[in-house]
């Protein structure tokens, strides 16, 4: 069975001004259909660079970055963006549009891929009812609270049936009550429906409750723990 | 990602940011308005001097002036030296395709009645055969224009007979009024006068043109021949058989040839050609200015969009992340720029017409250039004329130089790598 995501002696360097820095320096990873992954690893060790890679916002200096046995590098703008569509994306500042409200931001990710409004209405209020926040579906963001607003984040990353759940910290702006609410979220859309989820997170207390940890450090894999 | 939904994206954006949407709308809506305005105006001043110049100035004739200058200068007169006689229709009635021709002899004098005087023109014609070529034009309001006049018979345009269009007149049908004209040929200059009887007021033809006018007093010919002393006429007008393009052009040539080409002969229709060429170049100049009106408000949105590309990054970024295409975001940010220009150049077109309405009228009601009671003309009427070129046109450059100017900006957003835009703060 070909990996959901696959990582072979990835590689990612920026200029940060003039200053090359390596951000991977030959990352090997592995992620079947069911995982749910955490990428463990202080700030600057990489995990965000790898993320982007997996989330083909971003192509590596060099090695190869397969989704679902694709290789990013050899796709054009459009197809990436295609790519994108199937993924996922819960960002760690939840990245909502402010002026729509919960339910348009998760009608957003559909209107993208082209489906039609009764539709999107449909699947926006069934995403939400998902996630707790039928309720509260008509609020703008800067009436929700930051778990709330994390739900709507999380709605809107299960529209179109993603391959995976990419997550960015997701619990990193939020108080530990609702990081449990949304961790009991996440693991539920993982056993229960088969989500496949990769989150990053400096949180060593997150990352044990995923089924399998990967420690990152100074741009390398340091090290996997299997819960 | 349908274009409905585009839109309604762009719009969304636009909703956040009223007053500024308001404001760049408004450099739109000026730049629209001015054009729209002078065209139509102008388009109305043109259609309006046209009409004016067909019923005064019947196609089918063509004006015999001495001097050797084209077109335009039949109405100012020649400067050769060569006369032109009132027997001189004798000759020009033996061309083919000449039904008729009539001499015109006219002065500048006066007109008393009742104490008061009046400037006018003293026209001396034959009455039968000018009420011919200008069947619709030199007809009697009140009284009858005689088919034999006597000697004293004067017929007055309206505005001789009611100059202040207020019904007070100042001389009527059978009134008997003093016709003066001052010799300036004689040593010393001598005032000749004679009693004359109106036997009828025309009725009003408005505006201007080489045929009956409401400031002018008509006498019969012989005696224009006879108070003015002389048989030279100001100008033979010719009545041709048909208003073909190649009848006016054949005659016109035999009637300059039979005068071994010392007159100018000019056709109606040449004068209206001449005159369509000149309002086009008007209407070019002046909606040249307007455009660059236009232009500035084009730069205005180039301003506002890359403004607002900077404010959005992060959102771009996001719309990136979500699988929007790079020229998604382009449509989205020209979406932006188009609903602009359309809303612009909708209201822009309302207001220029409103605005052309209100210059109209207050042309109507002072009468800025032929208001004149010396002259007597009275206000010139126009109607704005909005063609739908102009309307169409006005729209598609209302639209069309937004969207031009939204390209960059519009462009720097849909280049944006979604990494780097997620980023910005």
């Amino acid at each position: 069975m070909v990996a959901i995501v696959e990582a072979a002696n990835l590689k990612k360097t920026y200029l940060l001004g003039k200053v090359p820095v390596e951000a991977l320096r030959g990352v090997n990873l592995k992620v079947e259909n069911g995982d749910f992954l955490a990428v463990l690893g202080p700030s600057g060790s990489g995990k965000s660079t790898l993320l982007n890679l997996i989330g083909a916002l971003d192509k590596p200096t060099s090695g190869k970055m397969l989704i679902e046995g694709v290789d990013v590098s050899t796709l054009n703008d459009n197809q990436l963006a295609d790519l994108r569509r199937r993924i996922g994306f819960v960002f760690q500042f939840f990245n909502l549009i402010p002026r729509f409200t919960a339910r348009e931001n998760v009608e957003l990710s559909m209107s993208i891929a082209g489906i039609g409004s009764a539709e999107r209405r449909k699947q926006a209020e069934d995403l939400l009812e998902t996630v707790g926040l039928k309720e509260r579906m008509n609020h703008k963001p800067n009436e929700l609270s930051g778990g709330e607003q994390q739900r709507v984040a999380i709605a809107r990353a299960l529209v179109n049936n993603p391959r995976f759940l990419l997550m960015d910290e997701p619990t990193g702006n939020i108080d530990s009550k609702t990081a449990n609410e949304i961790l009991g979220l996440l693991k539920r859309l993982n056993e229960e429906k088969g989500v496949t989820i990769i989150m990053v997170t400096h949180d060593q207390g997150l990352a044990k409750q995923s089924k399998r940890i990967v420690q990152m450090l100074d741009g390398l894999v340091a090290g996997e723990l299997v819960n | 990602m349908k274009l409905g939904d585009v839109f309604s994206y762009s719009f969304s954006a636009i909703k956040l940011r009223k007053l500024r949407a308001g404001l760049t709308t408004l450099g739109v809506v000026i730049g629209i308005a001015a054009i729209v305005a002078l065209l139509s105006i102008t388009q109305g001043l043109q259609d309006t001097i046209t009409r004016e110049l067909q019923t005064g100035f019947a196609t089918d004739t063509l004006i015999v002036s001495s001097g050797r200058g084209a077109g335009l200068s039949a109405m100012g007169g020649g400067d050769s030296g060569f006369k032109l006689f009132v027997n001189d229709t004798q000759t020009i009635n033996e061309i083919e395709n000449v039904s008729m021709s009539l001499a015109i002899i006219q002065r500048v004098g006066y007109v008393q009645f009742g104490g008061k005087n009046r400037t006018v023109a003293i026209v001396g014609v034959d009455f039968v055969e000018y009420a011919s070529i200008y069947s619709s034009t030199f007809v009697a309001e009140s009284g009858a224009v005689p088919l034999n006049p006597e000697n004293d018979t004067v017929v007055v345009g309206k505005r001789v007979s009611d100059p202040w269009k207020n019904e007070t007149l100042f001389c009527n049908v059978n009134d008997g009024v003093e016709i003066l004209w001052t010799n300036g040929t004689a040593r010393p200059p001598k005032n000749e006068t004679y009693a004359g009887h109106v036997a009828a007021v025309l009725q009003e033809v408005g505006g201007f043109g080489i045929g009956p006018s409401d400031s002018y007093i008509y006498i019969p010919l012989s005696k224009a021949e006879s108070f003015f002393g002389t048989d030279e006429c100001d100008m033979i007008i010719v009545k041709l058989v048909n208003d073909d393009t190649a009848t006016i052009d054949s005659t016109s040539k035999a009637i300059r040839d039979a005068f071994d080409k010392q007159i100018s002969v000019t056709s109606a229709t040449a004068v209206l050609s001449i005159l369509s060429n000149v309002f086009s170049v008007i209407q070019l100049f002046l909606s040249g200015i307007a455009a660059i009106s236009l232009l500035v408000a084009g730069i205005g949105i180039m301003n506002i969009m890359i403004v607002s590309l900077m404010e959005r990054t992060r959102e771009i970024g996001i719309l990136k992340a979500l699988g929007m295409k790079s020229r998604t975001v382009l449509t989205v940010f020209l979406g932006e720029s188009a609903i602009i220009g359309l809303m612009g150049a909708a209201i822009g077109i309302a207001l220029g017409w409103v605005l052309a309405n209100v210059v109209a009228l207050v042309f109507h009601g002072g009468g800025i250039f032929f208001g004149n009671q010396a002259t007597g003309v009275g206000g010139i009427s126009i109607t704005p004329v909005l063609t739908p070129t102009v309307f169409l046109g006005a729209l598609i450059f209302g639209v069309g130089v937004s969207v031009i100017f939204a390209l960059y900006p519009a462009w720097r957003a849909s280049k944006l790598k979604p990494v780097e835009a997620l980023r910005y703060e």
